[in-house]
């Protein structure tokens, strides 16, 4: 901490004598500001993450199976994950999972940022605001296997509330048709509350005489929220946006323990196909090859999304 | 507003600091626990077992080690309960250990794992079983041959089983009496079977299915393969092991014994799979029975103490399960699994694996001894949640107060059924596993999708199969 | 506020607000639902669990099953490795979030796109790929099977990053400049300029770290060896029994435990989540 001081205050006795020559000094007194606030990331990164990811790459071109030395495969594991078909479907599903999955908790979300934020005692808000946003605290894993019992057929509590409004059984994480759905529906309930939470911060920054004009101009309701409103919140739905398909796109927990990627292969995700084939199957270099590919669709993705944002947000 | 804003931001200022200032503190005062350096034992060359910590709670754990250093107090000895979900949870830690040059010496493996550990990791314990065949005598004498015969590989024996569970019927009593039936006979039929499941399915009303089940490799499909006179991979006994049977078993009970099982060419195209499939099928297609449900079945006791379900495939382990669940042992009974074709039964057993880079191997027999010893398996296993290993602990005072009335039955299944084996686990066996839950998945989805799915099955294993791993 | 319940008023078409207010009820009665399943389940007995209709308010509610977590697992131990490893985690994270977010917002200087990059992309990895190389790189510090090893690969934060860097673009530039025009330099800037704002901001990232690590597994699975290292996640587990076969009471008894603390502080910091969430989603 010392140390960043000195720059700093030496600048200032220097000023009045050198006035060419103080910008620079001031400009190195930042990078070193800089270089010292960025250490404690950039160093971590680096140890952490960049040299294990380096460690992947290297190893997505080896067999290895941790017990025997690894051996040189060259693109053996990719040519191998391509003739997957576990593989390619897991990379489906992947895709359909966050497909669905952000856009129902982006959507569901919004309706309860807006919702919450109308006329309503403060105290109330409170509650809701609390509310949406608890499922959050939950260990995934564990409130998945309080889910797997209220997601049974036959004496779940889901099927039982629908059962009341005249629905028949569905079976939720035995049916191909249905396991997706469900696995959906408990990563969404899990989830939304953050987006919401953003929601309604970025509602809240919308200033008021945006609305009063729009009111004036008759724009009303939905109308209003769709022209007004949306355009205007357009920024948080890109952070909410990329957070939630960052996160959907690494899903784990939810599919491993309510169906265990099943019936089939219909809920196994990419992460899943990578924790089986490292720790189960013990062909480290096929699930390192996965990884890779998983590691470039999510940056794809992203790029994508923020190419695409250049047209769609509006920054006031 | 100036003024109460001024103050909050020192107020703010200074609780940042205090914050920081406490986090120093802590930090500071708990260098070791966080450095690890409050656990004693800890790199000094003990030896190290790892065991699977969802078994056995902290007070097994502890007595295990303390008795452990009663007998043996010259070999400092380090417990590791994993505390891992599954076993592919338990088997990433291992690896991990395994790939960072710090693996334990033994490890607790199960019958899934005995064939891959033994091929890639393990040491045989022959030389040790025959130096020490004398104190050694009493074990097998109490042991069945079966669980000692599924833990060797290639005519060599890798572990000593301490505990197995055999895929035996639970019935629950009172959905019995509600369906007027009697409990069945030990040599009931898949039609007896049948005709259960609808006596129970006709005098019960909604949220309740007669037979449930979980899709796994051991008490999933593979118990009606097995009735059905059949098994998902072609099974066949390596030579060899004379030296074991020879020692230790009867002449009688040696019969037929061989160097361990081979599983080898898939056959799930083999008509007698496609018949047990069917069979299955049309089960869920009356709603006599659940569609497979993946998972480690941990809804399962709950379901069934409480009435919801009728009958249950499910081992010794249940017992203890179903008493915490709140079941009196004039509950439920269990009996055999029903004859089909033959009544063989299927079982998974566990015991310790010796590992080959371990540096202390004539230590860690010492534990594999100890870990078989009368005393500390009744020691251990006092909750029954787990079917023990020798069948002198099968005793009615062990159930008389968690039940079953029938508890003979579990040790009987192997007695009387002497052909009864392992669950197929060959080095491959996560990819086996992996396949056959997922095709047995879409199979039972509609009769008709049986016999696609079988071929697919077929095909992916033969694939796995191919591998080396 | 104040401008949406203006403009609400204003809009014929909308909702009126008690079907507003019933509608958000029942949503939060059904984002609560498996919440409360789980609390009410863990004071019944077993025997009773699974009745349909869920009886909500146990009629003979029993803490039985709390005795059994305390029973069963050393739950003070446990508790006590979880509160280190998150706290210092929080703590960690909030400056290295505070102190790299302020730097891309505010300082100039080479490769700032790149980095910040870096830093983003690192959301984007498993940790399925990655903890094997992980567990050797902490091998070679010496730090597998410690809580240190835990904790220190988690001070760096992307999202902790990226929500400090949106933060402090959200402050008012003039405060900076008027203070450089007074001869400040880019650390009493930063001292006294903007470090005092940021608070609010820099507690949502303390809580968001908690709530995911508080409830993390794989990592400590896999890092922690010694069952005094182990954390409440871990130590939950041996709750479900052999072969899943553990009462259900239990295991819900100690999920609740569990999720004690993490209420705890999302109460106490929900303010200040509120405050510092809000700027995340706007600005550049």
């Amino acid at each position: 901490m010392t140390n960043t001081q000195t720059p700093a205050v030496r600048t200032r006795p220097a000023a009045p004598l050198a006035v060419a020559r103080r910008p620079s000094a001031r400009e190195r007194g930042t990078r070193l500001l800089a270089a010292l606030f960025l250490a404690p990331t950039i160093v971590g990164i680096v140890v952490f993450t960049v040299v294990p990811i380096a460690g992947s790459v290297v190893l997505s071109l080896f067999h290895w199976n941790v017990i025997d030395s690894p051996s040189f495969a060259g693109d053996a594991n990719y040519r191998e994950v391509f003739g997957d078909s576990t593989v390619l479907v897991s990379f489906r599903n992947t895709l359909v999972f966050m497909v669905f999955a952000v856009a129902l908790q982006l959507l569901i979300a919004l309706v309860l940022a807006l919702a919450v934020n109308g006329r309503m005692p403060v105290w109330l808000r409170s509650v809701f605001r609390s509310a949406f946003f608890f499922p959050l605290v939950l260990s995934a894993a564990s409130i998945s296997v309080v889910m797997k019992y209220l997601f049974n057929q036959d004496f779940g509590v889901v099927n039982w509330l629908l059962g009341l409004i005249g629905i028949a059984p569905v079976p939720w994480l035995t049916s191909e048709n249905s396991a997706m759905a469900a696995v959906i529906l408990v990563y969404v309930w899990q989830q939304f509350g953050f987006s919401f939470l953003l929601f309604v911060g970025g509602l809240n920054n919308i200033p008021k005489e945006i609305h009063e004009a729009a009111a004036l101009d008759g724009a009303t309701g939905l109308r209003k929220h769709l022209t007004v409103t949306l355009p205007l919140l357009s920024p948080t739905l890109l952070v909410a946006s990329v957070v939630g398909i960052i996160n959907a796109l690494q899903v784990f927990e939810q599919p491993y323990v309510l169906t265990n990627g099943g019936p089939g292969d219909s809920t196994r995700t990419a992460v899943m196909v990578i924790y089986e084939k490292a720790f189960e199957q013990l062909r480290f270099g096929e699930a390192s090859a996965v990884g890779v590919l998983l590691f470039v669709l999510i940056m794809a993705v992203t790029a994508l999304q923020f190419r695409l944002s250049r047209r769609f947000v509006h920054y006031q | 507003m100036t003024d109460s804003h001024l103050s909050r931001r020192t107020l703010l200022r200074y609780g940042a600091y205090g914050a920081g200032a406490a986090a120093l503190a802590g930090t500071a005062a708990s260098w070791e626990r966080l450095t690890g350096a409050d656990i004693p034992g800890r790199d000094d060359g003990s030896l190290v077992v790892a065991t699977l910590g969802s078994a056995f709670d902290q007070a097994a754990v502890r007595s295990l080690s303390e008795g452990f250093r009663k007998l043996h107090p010259g070999i400092r000895l380090r417990i590791n309960a994993v505390q891992a979900v599954d076993w592919s949870d338990f088997f990433a830690k291992i690896l991990t250990q395994i790939a960072a040059g710090t693996a334990p010496d033994l490890v607790y493996v199960a019958t899934e794992g005995v064939q891959l550990f033994a091929q890639r990791l393990g040491v045989p314990l022959d030389r040790w079983v025959k130096r020490d065949g004398a104190e050694l005598r009493e074990y097998f004498a109490d042991v069945h041959p079966s669980l000692v015969e599924s833990m060797m590989y290639e005519g060599s024996l890798y572990q000593l089983p301490v505990e197995f569970n055999a895929a035996d019927m639970y019935l629950n009593k009172q959905v019995l009496k509600r369906a007027g039936a009697d409990f069945p006979a030990a040599d009931w039929t898949r039609d007896d079977f049948t005709a259960l499941l609808r006596d129970m399915k006709r005098s019960s009303g909604s949220h309740f299915t007669p037979y449930f089940w979980t899709n796994r490799l051991w008490g999933g499909v593979v118990p009606w393969l097995f009735a059905n006179g059949t098994n998902l991979l072609a099974e066949s006994k390596a030579p060899g092991g004379s030296w074991l049977w020879d020692t230790f078993y009867p002449a009688a009970q040696r019969r037929g014994r061989g160097g361990g099982f081979r599983w080898t060419t898939p056959q799930a195209t083999d008509i007698r799979v496609a018949e047990a499939y069917d069979y299955l099928a049309s089960l869920i297609q009356e709603d006599l029975c659940t569609r497979p449900e993946g998972g480690n079945g941990s809804n399962l006791v709950g379901v069934f103490s409480t009435g919801r379900v009728g009958v249950t495939p499910a081992g010794g382990f249940w017992a203890g399960g179903l008493h915490l669940a709140g079941m009196r042992p004039s509950g439920y009974d269990v009996q055999y699994f029903p004859r089909w074709r033959t009544q063989r039964h299927q079982f998974g057993a566990a015991g310790y694996a010796l590992l080959r880079t371990s540096k202390k191997q004539d230590e860690a027999w010492e534990f594999i001894k100890y870990s078989a010893r009368r005393d500390t398996l009744t020691q251990l296993f006092k909750g029954n949640q787990t079917t023990p290993a020798r069948r002198s602990m099968l005793t009615g005072t062990r159930y008389q107060e968690t039940g079953p009335a029938h508890w003979q039955v579990f040790y009987d299944t192997l007695d009387k059924f002497p052909d009864t084996g392992p669950i197929p686990a060959p080095p491959q066996v996560a990819e086996v596993e992996q396949v056959l839950l997922k095709h047995t998945g879409t199979a039972l989805a509609s009769p008709r999708a049986v016999r696609p799915a079988l071929r697919r099955m077929q095909g992916d294993l033969e694939k796995a199969m191919e591998r080396d791993v | 506020m104040s401008q949406a319940t203006l403009s609400l008023s204003r809009t014929r078409h909308s909702l009126a607000p008690w079907a507003r207010i019933a509608g958000l009820t029942v949503c939060a009665l059904l984002t609560l639902g498996p919440v409360i399943w789980t609390v009410s389940t863990s004071l019944r007995t077993p025997a009773d669990s699974f009745d349909l209709p869920p009886r909500i308010i146990p009629t003979h509610p029993t803490t039985e099953a709390y005795h059994g977590v305390f029973d069963q697992i050393d739950v003070w131990l446990l508790a006590l490795n979880s509160t280190l490893v998150t706290a210092l985690i929080a703590v960690g994270q909030m400056i290295t979030a505070g102190l790299a977010g302020y730097a891309f917002a505010r300082l100039e200087f080479r490769f700032k796109k790149p980095l910040f990059g870096l830093v983003l992309a690192t959301m984007m990895v498993p940790l399925q790929v990655t903890i094997v190389p992980v567990f050797l790189v902490l091998k070679s510090m010496g730090l597998t099977d410690t809580l240190l090893g835990l904790i220190v690969p988690a001070f760096p934060t992307a999202f902790g990053t990226f929500l400090m860097r949106q933060y402090f673009l959200g402050m008012p530039k003039d405060l900076g400049e008027a203070a450089m025009l007074d001869g400040a330099g880019p650390w009493r800037i930063f001292r006294s300029v903007y470090a005092p704002l940021a608070a609010p901001g820099l507690a949502i990232v303390g809580v968001l770290a908690f709530n995911y690590h508080w409830n993390e597994f794989f990592r400590p699975l896999i890092l922690e060896t010694s069952g005094q290292n182990y954390t409440l996640p871990l130590g939950l587990v041996s709750l479900q029994g052999n072969l899943g076969t553990g009462s259900i009471s239990v295991v819900l008894a100690g999920v609740v435990l569990s999720m004690l603390p993490a209420v705890a502080v999302f109460v106490v910091g929900q303010r200040p989540l509120r405050e510092g969430i809000t700027s995340a989603g706007v600005n550049r």
